[in-house]
């Protein structure tokens, strides 16, 4: 396969599963020249609904993205998925097995799934997860579903990623939506409850009902939705993407999807620039900044100090 | 910064629903530092390669335990070469007596490891090919 | 229910004061302290010092327990033994020394064996075989496409029709599958779980038209759906589904055919996935009150259900774990009916268990030494006591389907411990012994533990859909793997013992080429034949009792004579139930 990232991007925008992937891989990877072949996608991206599904373990969230994908699929949209899942902390490993629920979908081309691993990145997402949905996005995949690792933790980076966020709970893990943190239910444009069929389920309902009437909502702001489904057995799923379409359009008609599209800009601006800074930083350091770290591990500069010793020195170089 | 990590496929065919082997396999190359990308059950020829092309792994392993690997992964090869995408290394492990092993050797299957393996072996392999080649 | 009066260690509210050294219960046990300090002083040490212990540390091979250079009466003291309530005599509570009072001096275990392939005609000529060699019972198991439900032309189904057994797509084939000499036959085991219901009826199906009286033997069935979602993966439901549909066949069985088997646990699968003994008993048992608990909402009585539940249990190589797994898996099933459901008659408590040797302890390498290790394991069973039927080991199973000359040895084995060794010619004879005593009591207590841990996370079923039996198990089979890979645990011929250059060859049994086309044809032909109308309507039927609650096997025994396929029966509760993908069985390990 060819390693051009401008051809491959061109392959990609033709729609070659095969190119989109491999541009996701050298993203992923930071390979060189990478960054040249998302840009060259970008012109053609931006048209996708991004769509983050989060939530704790056990609220069977790849269950209920299978049913969406099935559901977007019936509308004839196409759909990209990119499922995050852990890296082991102790080997940099992973096994990601999101796919196993998601076979419906194994050979339609009208699906692509990404498995990634968060490879040391906290949140709940993997650090190139948005190139990745840029990517699917200029290809043409009209809902890209994102699928946050779901360890409990909060995982709010996906608002920032995606234009509506699901937040995924279930009756009876613990006390009711004990489990969802409150930033959460900050950030959340739909709610699922999901395993309706508990007991339990329409208590759920009723917290949730209770604590989104807390939240404050500007006139004519978006209403969060609370959704029943079963996955299991495919249902809710209809309503659910209706939810999740209804959002899409208010965004669209409030401008708050051109909003979002310049937050996310700058995130990534940010990020960019962070990342790319504290490289060049280092690579200016005299030995990369060995011993400045060195000093940082043995306990004889704090991480401040280390910083302040960081970038004197590089001062004093100019 | 960007990392570059071996990914790998672990598939099984069919019916064949023994899962230990593929289990063991999934945590040892996972410590080994790979990320292991599993399909589950019950998956076809051409699931499996396009879970491969998606994915954009380099390794493919295949796990058969039920005796009918001469009926499927042959075609996964065949399929991989259709979508110009067999410069993976695909490697079967299982219970595959040998002359199916040989068989599949020269279908284009790059390793056999049978029953008893040693699960490094199969990492270092992975390795080696890996180290070998400009990926 | 009621609380296990005998807590594990930790809560000790229950327990009697334990003896310790500094202050011995009885003169004897002093004397018995002093002996064993003089001893250790002047006896045991000098000759250590001239040479040391061959290990460092001694453990058994799957719990890692310690295990130390001797065991004595003190032992017994430690754990408060007590002859009449932890042992007892032979069929009386707690059936530690078996369930019947003269063990195998009445009757031998029965010799089963496992087999089946091909079409169906193919496996009645093998199994008629069988039967006229001595054996009298044995296990149908059905091919991949069969116990996934599926027909033998689906597309997943190529390459696996009639290979890992018989293929039943419609009740043409069963009723083909059953033309044996009835006779002979005094047991059958049906081994085909997410299709529970449909083999059933066609069974019973099969039976009416052949003109057998189904009292006439015991069919039991193995019904492990739980199991095949903790560890097999020959599922097709979620898990709830499965449940019940199995409940639907238990409680059927239990009120039309009451002398048959309708639930075994088959906790051998358990172990084949690498489960500890604790983890076997525990997760076994745990399945086992998931079903019982299912069964009593149907309105049973405790007394009229326990009876009929069953077990599989595997064996291992580590021969004094085995023996105590086996007295423990009678005295805790027997308290659990006793304690937890308040159970009155015996049969309840009497734990009916196949032992099963072979699977996980075998090797690939030099097989012939397999067949030391089956004798071995046979042996285990014979001493472990309390099995009533043994499968029999097979030395090549590690290489696929067995070969003839296996099955002959395979029973050669079980014969020789029977007839030559003499282990069956008392009852639980390794009774009384420190060792084995203090093993038993420490299996019963851990195993109580862990049930407990899977009671507060809601249960078998609650544990399944949270995936932790099959992430414990996960991890197991790393260790296990581990522990072998790196010779912490010896294996000969696979680890110590090995012959280099050794060409490992693996057969398989080669299906005639024309298996899988005559078993499609045949369905092809039996598709033809039939009247589509009343299949058709059968199915509606098959469809309405799946979404209400009513029991399944009725309707689908109709669909069956309709000659309704296994598959289109299986994708109307499909339709209904959904279809199950698990969690990735290894994430989170």
């Amino acid at each position: 396969m060819a390693r051009d990232p401008i051809v491959l991007a061109d392959q990609a925008r033709a729609g070659n599963q095969a190119a989109g992937a491999r541009l996701i891989r050298m993203l992923e990877e930071g390979e060189e020249g990478a960054l040249q072949g998302l840009r060259a996608l970008l012109p053609a991206s931006g048209k996708a609904h991004l769509l983050g599904i989060t939530g704790p373990p056990g609220a069977g969230k790849s269950t209920l993205v299978d049913r969406i994908v099935s559901e977007f699929r019936r509308r004839e949209r196409r759909v990209g998925v990119i499922a995050v899942d852990p890296s082991s902390p102790f080997s940099g490993g992973a096994i990601l097995g999101d796919r196993v629920r998601m076979q419906t979908h194994a050979t339609d081309p009208g699906v692509f799934i990404r498995s990634m691993a968060t490879r040391g990145q906290l949140g709940g997402l993997a650090r190139t997860s948005f190139e990745a949905a840029s990517v699917l996005d200029a290809m043409g995949y009209d809902v890209v579903v994102i699928e946050t690792v779901g360890v409990g933790q909060d995982e709010v980076d996906v608002v920032e990623l995606a234009q509506t966020t699901a937040v995924v709970s279930i009756p009876g893990m613990g006390d009711g939506i004990q489990s969802i943190k409150a930033g959460i239910l900050e950030i959340g444009d739909i709610f699922v409850v999901n395993k309706a069929d508990l007991p339990g389920a329409d208590r759920v309902v009723r917290q949730l009902t209770a604590m989104l009437h807390l939240r404050d909502s500007a006139a004519g702001g978006w209403e969060p939705r609370i959704v029943k489904t079963e996955a299991e057995r495919a249902r809710g799923i209809a309503e659910l993407v209706d939810g999740f379409e209804a959002h899409h359009q208010h965004l669209a008609a409030t401008g708050d999807l051109q909003r979002k599209a310049v937050q996310r800009r700058e995130r990534v601006f940010y990020d960019v620039l962070r990342e790319r800074a504290a490289a060049r930083v280092l690579a200016a350091t005299p030995g990369g900044g060995k011993e400045i770290l060195a000093s940082l591990r043995s306990g004889r500069l704090d991480p401040y100090e280390a910083v302040d010793s960081l970038l004197g020195t590089q001062k004093e170089l100019e | 910064m960007g990392e570059r990590k071996i990914r790998v496929l672990l598939a099984k065919l069919g019916l064949d629903s023994h899962t230990v082997g593929v289990t063991v396999i999934a945590q040892s190359l996972r410590d080994a530092g790979m990320e292991v990308i599993y399909t589950g059950l019950r998956q076809t020829p051409d699931m499996v390669v396009q879970a491969a092309i998606q994915e954009d792994v380099d390794v493919i392993g295949i796990s058969s335990l039920s005796g009918a690997q001469m009926q499927h992964i042959p075609k996964v090869l065949e399929r991989l070469r259709e979508e110009e995408i067999d410069d993976k290394l695909v490697i079967v492990g299982g219970v595959i007596p040998d002359e199916d092993g040989e068989a599949l050797k020269a279908a284009g299957v790059d390793q056999i490891f049978t029953m008893g393996a040693h699960t490094g072996e199969i990492a270092a392999f992975i390795r080696e090919w890996w180290d070998q080649g400009d990926r | 229910m009621s609380t296990a009066p005998r807590e594990p260690l930790g809560s000790d509210e229950f327990e009697e004061p334990k003896p310790s050294e500094s202050t011995p219960s009885s003169p004897e046990s002093a004397a018995l302290d002093a002996a064993e300090t003089t001893w250790r002083r002047e006896v045991l040490d000098p000759a250590l010092a001239k040479q040391g212990e061959r290990q460092e540390s001694f453990v058994t091979q799957q719990m890692h327990w310690p295990v130390k250079d001797l065991y004595t009466p003190k032992d017994l003291e430690e754990i408060g033994f007590d002859y009449h309530e932890d042992v007892g005599f032979p069929g009386q509570y707690p059936y530690t020394r078996g369930t019947t009072p003269a063990g195998y001096r009445q009757d031998l275990w029965k010799m089963l064996q496992v087999t089946g392939f091909g079409t169906a005609n193919d496996s009645a000529e093998r199994w008629s075989k069988m039967l006229e060699q001595g054996l009298n019972g044995f296990i149908i198991e059905y091919d991949l496409p069969t116990t996934n439900g599926y027909d033998s032309d689906h597309p997943l189904a190529e390459g696996e029709v009639a290979r890992a057994g018989t293929a039943i797509d419609t009740l043409a084939d069963m009723e083909q599958a059953l033309d044996l000499p009835w006779d002979k036959l005094q047991h059958l085991n049906s081994v085909c779980n997410a299709p529970q219901p449909v083999n059933l009826a066609m069974i019973l199906a099969a039976l009416e038209k052949r003109g057998i009286e189904p009292s006439s033997f015991t069919l039991q069935m193995s019904n492990a759906i739980l199991i095949e979602y903790t560890c097999v993966g020959r599922y097709i439901y979620p898990p709830k589904h499965g449940l019940r549909i199995a409940t639907d066949c238990i409680e059927y069985t239990i009120r039309n055919h009451p002398n048959w088997i309708p639930i075994t646990v088959v906790s051998a699968q358990l172990y084949a996935a690498r489960a500890n003994p604790v983890q076997e008993l525990a997760f076994g048992f745990s399945i086992a009150m998931e079903y019982l608990d299912a069964t009593l909402a149907r309105g049973f009585d405790i007394d009229e259900v326990a009876p009929y539940w069953s077990f599989v249990t595997g064996l291992e190589m580590d021969f004094f774990e085995a023996v105590s797994k086996l007295r423990a898996y009678r005295k805790i099933w027997a308290r659990l009916m006793k304690e937890r459901y308040g159970a009155k008659r015996h049969e309840s408590m009497q734990l009916k268990l196949i032992s099963s040797p072979g699977t996980t302890g075998l090797t690939l390498q030099q097989p012939l030494n397999n067949i030391a290790r089956l004798g071995i394991q046979t042996l285990a069973c014979a001493l472990g006591g309390g099995a009533y039927a043994i499968t029999t080991p097979l030395h090549d199973e590690a290489h696929a389907l067995p070969s003839e000359e296996a099955v002959r040895v395979g029973i050669a084995v079980q014969n020789i411990v029977a007839h030559e060794t003499g282990v069956a010619d008392t009852v639980d004879p390794l009774a009384g012994s420190y060792l084995v005593e203090s093993m038993t009591r420490k299996m019963e207590d851990e195993v109580f533990a862990e049930i407990e841990r899977v009671d507060a996370m809601g249960g078998a079923l609650a544990a399944i859909e949270a995936g932790y039996f099959q992430k414990e198990l996960a991890r197991s089979q790393r260790d296990r793997h581990r522990e072998i890979e790196d010779g912490a645990r010896k294996q000969i011929g696979v680890n110590h013992l090995v012959q280099d250059g050794e060409k490992r060859t693996i057969e398989m049994f080669k299906l005639g080429q024309q298996a899988e086309e005559l078993q499609v044809e045949q369905l092809v032909r039996v598709r033809a034949e039939r009247d589509e109308d009343l299949v058709a309507k059968t199915l509606e039927r098959v469809r309405e009792a799946a979404i209400g609650d009513e029991n399944l096997v009725p309707p689908i025994m109709e669909a069956v004579k309709a000659y309704a396929t296994q598959g289109e029966i299986c994708d109307v509760m499909r339709d209904v139930f959904g279809v199950y993908h698990p969690d990735s069985l290894t994430s989170g390990v």
